[in-house]
């Protein structure tokens, strides 16, 4: 039987990164995936109470992907303009780890367009395999599917890439 | 001729497994196709895998605190804080014997970030191609 982390601020420092990079690959965009880690930690915050014991890393990724999903949903439903305080939350980073972080972040532009192309189901599961890296299992614990379909979405996934990428 | 081609990137991964992996290997040995397609697919998986890890911006998750997480990436002046740090936890762990069956922050970050593209030693799969039967 597993334990887990004691406190939802291990779990934040443990995986918030991998959190904020899931959704930065998804959405492409910083702010969204500022967003997600600090929405995930809200529900892993709530959620330890009554977790129980079994595969921490399946149920942490099915409430990250959950809280993905249901910001899209919201969304869709509800377009809005950024809010004030949304304006520049880089602001509180000084400006030379800015241009740093964004060069960074520029050498992979061909690949991160090319990932947000492909239909989500497709793109969360590459995400998953090739960011994250979670196994197969894992993935298809997270996303409630069966291993041949996680197996199936990775290597469509892949092929529309290359595509993309040729 | 069938071609296995969904078992390419499991194949790639390291998600197949008995008879599946000898059929997909007995296959590539015959099949250019195929061959050609695996090539393809190391060249994509290992570009999604050398994406950058994007940092977070400052006040994403609570601060750090020092007795609990690495600190390989403090640098300059934290250098010296963080290496009595980890002194000190190493003189703890010394004395302080873990719960049997506890899993502690250090075990959970090793145990995932090994294989985690976040870890700079997560690299592209090594495959071998069987040579062509044929061809």
């Amino acid at each position: 039987m597993e334990s887990i982390p004691l406190t939802w601020e291990e779990v934040a420092r443990v995986y918030g990164r991998k959190i904020y990079n899931f959704a930065y690959r998804l959405t492409g965009d910083p702010d969204d995936a500022h967003d997600l880690v600090q929405e995930v930690l809200l529900r892993v915050r709530r959620g330890l109470a009554n977790y129980q014991p079994g595969s921490f890393e399946g149920w942490l990724w099915r409430i990250t992907r959950n809280a993905f999903l249901d910001d899209v949903r919201r969304r869709q439903r509800r377009p809005t303009a950024p809010l004030p305080d949304e304006v520049d939350r880089w602001d509180r980073a000084s400006t030379e780890s800015v241009d740093v972080e964004y060069a960074r972040i520029s050498l992979g532009d061909d690949i991160q367009k090319a990932l947000l192309e492909l239909p989500m189901d497709f793109r969360e599961a590459v995400v998953l395999c090739d960011v994250v890296g979670l196994s197969y299992e894992e993935i298809a614990q997270a996303v409630a599917v069966p291993i041949g379909t996680v197996r199936s979405r990775i290597h469509r996934g892949r092929k529309m890439l290359k595509e993309l990428l040729a | 001729m069938i071609h296995p081609s969904e078992l390419i990137s499991a194949y790639l991964d390291g998600e197949l497994h008995g008879p599946e992996l000898a059929q997909l290997v007995d296959h590539l040995g015959g099949c250019g196709r195929c061959s050609a397609e695996l090539e393809e697919m190391q060249r994509v998986r290992a570009a999604v895998r050398s994406l950058p890890i994007v940092e977070m911006p400052p006040g994403v998750v609570p601060e750090a605190d020092p007795v609990l997480v690495p600190l390989r990436s403090h640098k300059g002046m934290w250098a010296g804080v963080a290496a009595a740090v980890v002194a000190a936890v190493i003189a703890v762990a010394a004395i302080v014997t873990p719960e049997p069956g506890s899993l502690t922050v250090d075990e959970l970050n090793s145990r995932f970030g090994a294989r985690a593209s976040l870890d700079p030693a997560f690299g592209p799969a090594k495959v071998v191609v069987p040579p062509m039967v044929g061809e």
